[in-house]
């Protein structure tokens, strides 16, 4: 089956199985073939197998992957999500404070509040940005000189002004953007989209991580982890080159030849040892065969000598510093259109300058980072809406935190700053040209429409038909779910 | 003079009319206050506000945080009245219509009447009709006691020694190896299971599997799951915790030598309490420092850093060993079990001034050497991080950063340590209910006190001064009478041998739970393991031997069984499933460590420090800092059995994560067992399968030179534990003929016979 013919089906068919919310979470091994075989030890040989062909007829859909109905009606299909790990500063880039520039080398006057940080001290002074803003497009959204390409699709962009979180300390921040818990161990949204709709691509990994080559983040991988769901939902960390996906490469002593001739000879042992109508059985018979379909159709869409060269310049691929980031924002594409549901491309890693952690000087880091990162996200968005894509995938762009209105070191570096922040979203239904919500005139909190990471995490799993309350998996007694306490869908942009 | 009379003419007419009063009280105020006020202002309340409470005379006379609420005899005084009557600030009840014009007017009368109040005494758990009802929930009541002549059917250890179909005894070896050791049987061990036709041939394999000292890494590793066994603390530095690997020696060992459980559950608890000198015992207490821990530079917040690493060393000890969710009433009272807020935090304080505590385990020589060697390197450290700061350029202060990181790497390893846990009373943690858990919003200060569910009411706080708390704590979760203990573990080991407990949901024995399957079977399991002095072995034993055990053998899954056989017949009704192991699939553990055994290769070497194999280096450079993954020097190490291999949070093994091991991040009460692509993929193209096909391949070369005939039998012996049919003998010899035997060994790896015991 090709990537299209598996999206196509998945759109086209109706209901594969029940409300998610009801569906058995631990299938226990204990099949219902043999609960057929107790409970008609008297019948006929005769009905026992009629009852046993039908129960492997079922055996297709008892793959935890298969795609499931949603519980309301969805806009997005995929949601692409551009992390900028560290922590952006929401004043430098898409939250104008001319305030915060007339106060600058200030105390932060008293009537705006108390902030906690993990770096600045209490006598800190404000600092001002360097950065100037320009109105863009119909909307007229402000947008800073730091991102001249993205501000070109500002039109399609719903700029999220007031976005908060619990944690200042990176690891804790980043657990709460990806899970909405502040402690590891706790499903990722990717995982979370998994479990409620299923897989549409037969020929690749459905949830996909793309990490900065240049180095790890503070929460570790247990950030993009399924954690109490089971391992199927678990995230396919993506490496940098052109064989991004561990074991899908044969070893080197082992011919393609040789390989298919071994997994004939597997599918012939096990057909005659084992009983073929097992569910379990089946099953796993049934991943070795989509495991070879990945094998053999996946390294297509990692290809990507032939896409022409206008998409490649569209990225900023074969020029710094675009090419590393523009390459990923491209495969993400690419996964997209082969059915990927949640694809995160990560930009920093490493020591803390490397990401947009800069509390040294935020000039140097931001202007760097955004020159990595500007022209890629710009020609995603682009791509993905001439190929009709951005109707069906959400990209939602953002950190773990914003940056401290107050100065953290003389050379003019920032801190981390939770209390108010800007994100983005764009496509996947979302109403773009538009600023929703506010932070205080300083940009040290939201004060208006506060919009929680729980927001965000309801609002994504709005727009891909998800409940936050019927999502859930049972764990120590509570049915969790992504959003932990309540949030809220931003109405304003759905 | 006047006043003075009315008050005393007041209070003798009340008096007489306190009859009077009290009806009006029962009639007209009480609902009033039960439907609109108790979810605030009362012991109910999940969170109690403005200090208030109405659910009891004193508490409405003495008011909460704004003084008062009643002054009996004048309403125009009273706050309540005010706030029902949206008079000054306060606004009651808040978000709801205001009450009626004739519910106020009775307020008015109630409190001009004196506010007559039967309510006397402070109401306690009893009181309160929900949590009476709580009470009676099954896995609270004393665990019944049928002697131990009843035992139950299912554990019937008749016919053992029947001589079974041979199938039937290699499918059980199998299945009993595995379950009770975590490595399949060898070809020699199965044949000579087959051949004996003795009364205790099965029995001898049994008592065999019980002695062996691999039993104890096979039991261990269900019990590091529970507590969420990891070495490192997970967060951003997910910094190692030397010598935590001794806490899983502990663990196996004290199943091996089949250590009393109740004794391994003090020692844990209090291990540092009850024998300070005892390297056993403070190796145990490890057990409080296996949660995460975040850490973070900079501005730290000791009080909430505490509050956290309280969080996790209380939360455990409800999921592991009480089997009930008492981290839920963290934030507010359980809204689903009996479980108030109050106890969350009073077993807690149990924990209040435990610290942690690391001992070295070195001479003061050697410890002397190694402060010299140490302060050198952070003298160094400490230049660099000066120069760092001073510097202006950007470049310069990552190139500084990027060497304060590789002289941090080469600081001195630790000594030898054991991470233990200690009493510091001079640090204790003042203990308050935390308003939603938050940690700055303190609110009644409490002592430690087991579960109100579970204590008769008369039972006091301890008294602040108690010098062992943890002790306290121990003996109240081992007492003979304690409900759950018992019941929680015997559910674990029946869990393990027959894939799913007596009660499903074995961290979780509350409400919201599952009903066990069958009650009288548990509780029997519960009393015989106290009788027996808590020694598991006997209820492993007894499990292994029980006809529902051996029950479903040969039930005919595929070509081997046989459905004609008597056996084969459920003796119960479909409804109430007799009880028989599921057919499960080996967990990533023994899937690895059967390929070792089975291609000769596994390191067959007993504890000590953990081992670090090679993974792919793209997953290494995931770490915050990789040099944390330091390889083991001696590549013989890489084939020790799985439990040995080290347990980091930030790094878990691909092979592992794929197989669904737990994440070790929160307690794993049972392990999932999900099928999907990418195991596949592990398996077929995963570094780890090639190589020990490769090995595999080898043994059976050396072993069988290259005939064919004998090279198949031999593998299936060893991957299968039965020789291949002739269908499979002809396939096979047919692959061989133009594949390499690298495939071949590979193929079997695959098999889903080789992958799930029956």
């Amino acid at each position: 089956m090709s990537g299209d013919t598996a999206v196509g089906q998945v759109f086209n068919l109706p209901v594969h199985q029940g409300q998610v919310a009801n569906l058995p979470h631990a299938k226990p091994t204990r099949t219902r073939r043999e609960f057929v075989r107790e409970a008609c030890c008297g019948f006929s040989g005769l009905a026992l197998a009629s009852l046993l062909h039908d129960e492997q007829l079922r055996a297709a859909s008892s793959n935890p992957l298969a795609a499931k109905r949603p519980h309301l009606p969805a806009k997005a299909k995929s949601i692409i999500f551009l992390f900028m790990a560290g922590g952006p500063s929401h004043v430098e880039t898409f939250d104008p404070k001319p305030l915060l520039n007339k106060l600058n080398g200030q105390r932060r006057p008293e009537e705006f509040g108390e902030a906690k940080y993990q770096f600045v001290h209490e006598d800190a002074r404000l600092l001002g940005t360097k950065r100037t803003f320009r109105k863009y497009g119909e909307s007229g959204i402000e947008v800073s000189d730091l991102f001249p390409h993205t501000a070109t699709c500002i039109d399609d962009i719903a700029v999220l002004r007031s976005c908060h979180g619990d944690s200042v300390v990176h690891s804790a921040a980043q657990y709460e953007l990806f899970s909405g818990r502040v402690v590891p161990g706790f499903p990722s949204m990717g995982s979370w989209l998994l479990y409620g709709l299923g897989a549409e691509s037969q020929s690749l990994p459905s949830y996909v991580v793309m990490p900065d080559p240049k180095g790890a983040l503070e929460a570790g991988q247990p950030m993009y982890a399924h954690g109490i769901l089971p391992a199927v939902y678990q995230p396919t960390m993506f490496r940098p080159g052109d064989r991004p996906v561990l074991n899908l490469d044969l070893p080197k002593h082992v011919t393609a030849q040789q390989r298919r001739r071994t997994l004939q000879f597997l599918r012939s042992l096990n057909e005659s040892t084992l009983d073929p109508a097992d569910e379990e059985f089946s099953a796993r018979i049934n991943a070795y065969d989509v495991a070879f379909r990945m094998q053999t159709e996946a390294p297509e869409v990692f290809d990507l000598s032939r896409e022409p060269q206008e998409t490649l310049d569209l990225y900023g691929i074969g020029s710094e510093p675009t090419n590393d980031y523009g390459r990923r924002c491209l495969f993400a594409r690419k996964l997209v259109e082969n059915g990927v549901r949640f694809t995160c491309v990560v930009s920093g890693g490493g020591p803390g300058n490397m990401q947009w952690d800069a509390h040294g000087d935020i000039e140097e880091n931001h202007l760097r980072k955004a020159a990595e990162t500007d022209r890629p996200v710009a020609g995603l968005l682009k791509d993905l809406k001439r190929r009709g894509l951005l109707d069906s995938t959400l990209v939602l762009w953002g950190g773990e935190f914003g940056r401290s209105p107050d100065a953290q070191s003389p050379t003019g570096g920032r801190d981390h700053h939770n209390l108010g922040f800007s994100m983005w979203m764009a496509g996947g239904g979302i109403r773009g040209g538009q600023a929703v919500g506010a932070t205080d005139a300083i940009g040290l909190k939201a004060v208006e429409k506060p919009c929680h990471f729980r927001d965000i995490h309801t609002t994504i799993l709005h727009q891909l038909g998800l409940d936050q309350h019927q999502l859930t998996y049972p764990h120590l007694g509570r049915d969790e779910r992504l959003t932990f306490l309540e949030g809220r869908v931003i109405e304003e942009i759905v | 003079m006047t006043v003075l009379c009315l008050v005393v003419m007041s209070s003798l007419v009340l008096r007489a009319e306190d009859a009077d009063g009290v009806r009006f009280f029962r009639e007209k105020i009480e609902p009033v206050l039960k439907a609109q006020c108790y979810s605030c202002h009362s012991r109910q309340a999940d969170e109690l506000q403005g200090g208030l409470r109405l659910d009891f005379k004193a508490a409405v006379l003495r008011g909460g945080d704004n003084g008062p609420a009643v002054v009996a005899g004048k309403s125009g005084e009273s706050l309540l009245i005010q706030a029902i009557r949206h008079e000054g600030d306060l606004v009651m009840p808040p978000k709801k219509p205001k009450l009626t014009d004739k519910t106020i007017a009775d307020f008015v009368k109630w409190v001009e009447m004196g506010a007559p109040d039967p309510r006397d005494r402070e109401p306690t758990d009893a009181d309160d009709s929900k949590f009476e009802k709580a009470r009676k929930h099954w896995a609270f009541q004393p665990i019944r006691r049928m002697g131990t002549l009843a035992r139950p059917a299912v554990l019937s250890d008749e016919g053992t020694g029947k001589s079974a179909h041979p199938t039937d005894k290699r499918t059980l070896i199998r299945r009993v190896t595995f379950d009770l050791i975590g490595l399949p049987p060898t070809p020699e061990e199965v044949e000579a299971f087959v051949g004996d036709e003795s009364a205790e041939a099965y029995e001898k394999v049994v008592d065999r599997l019980l002695a062996s000292r691999h039993f104890g890494e096979k039991a261990a590793q269900q019990w590091l799951d529970v507590v969420r066994f990891a070495e490192s603390e997970g967060y951003e530095y997910d910094r190692h915790i030397p010598g935590a690997w001794r806490y899983r020696d502990y663990v196996i060992d004290s199943f091996n030598k089949d250590k009393p459980f109740d004794r391994f559950l003090v020692e844990q608890i209090a291990g540092d309490e009850i024998e300070p000198e005892n390297r056993e015992c403070l190796t145990a207490s490890i057990f409080h420092r296996l949660g995460p821990v975040r850490r973070n530079a900079g501005n730290t917040d000791i009080a909430l850093s505490r509050n956290e690493v309280l969080t996790e060393r209380t939360d455990i000890l409800g999921s592991a060993i009480l089997g009930l969710t008492v981290g839920c009433a963290r934030c507010h009272n359980h809204k689903l079990e009996p479980i108030l807020q109050k106890d969350y935090y009073r077993l807690q304080a149990y924990l209040a001034a435990t610290e942690e505590h690391n001992i070295v385990l070195a001479t003061s020589d050697e410890q002397a050497a190694w402060e010299i060697e140490t302060k050198k390197g952070k003298d160094e450290i400490a230049r660099v991080q000066k120069q760092a700061k001073d510097a202006t350029d950007a470049a310069e202060k990552d190139r500084l950063a990027q060497l304060v990181e590789e002289l941090e790497d080469r600081l001195p390893a630790p000594l030898p340590t054991i991470p233990s846990t200690h009493n510091d009373f001079a640090k204790r943690t003042a203990i308050h209910v935390l308003k939603r858990g938050v940690w700055e919003n303190k609110g009644e200060p409490v002592q430690p006190r087991p579960l109100s569910v579970l204590t008769a009411d008369q039972v006091a706080e301890l008294s602040p001064g108690e010098t062992q708390p943890r002790s306290q704590l121990a003996k109240w979760l081992t007492s003979p009478n304690h409900p759950l203990t018992a019941r929680v573990i015997a559910n674990r080991i029946w869990q393990q041998h027959f894939g799913v407990g007596l009660v499903k949901t074995a961290n979780d024995f509350g409400l919201k739970g599952e009903k066990p399957s069958d009650p009288e079977l548990l509780d029997w399991l519960a009393a015989t393991l106290i009788d027996n002095g808590w020694r598991l072995k006997p209820l492993h034993r007894l499990m292994v031997l029980s006809e529902a055990y051996r029950g479903s053998r040969g039930e005919g899954r595929g070509a081997s069984g046989d459905q004609n056989k008597a056996t084969v017949l459920p003796s119960v009704s479909p409804l109430t499933p007799h009880p028989s192991p599921l057919l499960r699939r080996l967990s990533a553990e023994e899937i690895r460590d059967a390929m070792l055994a089975v291609s000769g290769r596994l390191n067959p070497k007993a504890g000590g420090p953990s081992v670090i194999v090679p993974v792919d280096p793209e997953l290494v450079d995931l770490l915050y800092k990789p040099s944390q993954w330091a390889i083991t020097a001696d590549v013989t190490e890489h084939d020790r059995r799985s439990v040995y291999l080290i347990a980091k949070r930030n790094l878990r093994l691909p092979f592992f994560e794929n197989l669904d091991a737990p994440a070790l991040q929160t307690s794993c009460a049972r392990r999932e067992s999900s099928t999907h692509p990418p195991q596949a993929l592990e398996l077929l193209n995963g570094t780890l399968a090639n190589d020990l096909a490769l090995a595999f391949a080898r043994r059976l070369k050396r072993e069988c030179s290259s005939d064919h005939e004998k090279t198949i039998d031999r593998a299936f012996r060893l991957a299968l534990g039965r020789a291949p049919t002739a269908n499979e003998l002809q396939r096979s010899s047919e692959f061989l003929h133009e594949q390499p035997l690298g495939e071949f060994t590979l193929a079997l790896f695959n098999l889903n016979e080789f992958l799930y015991v029956r």
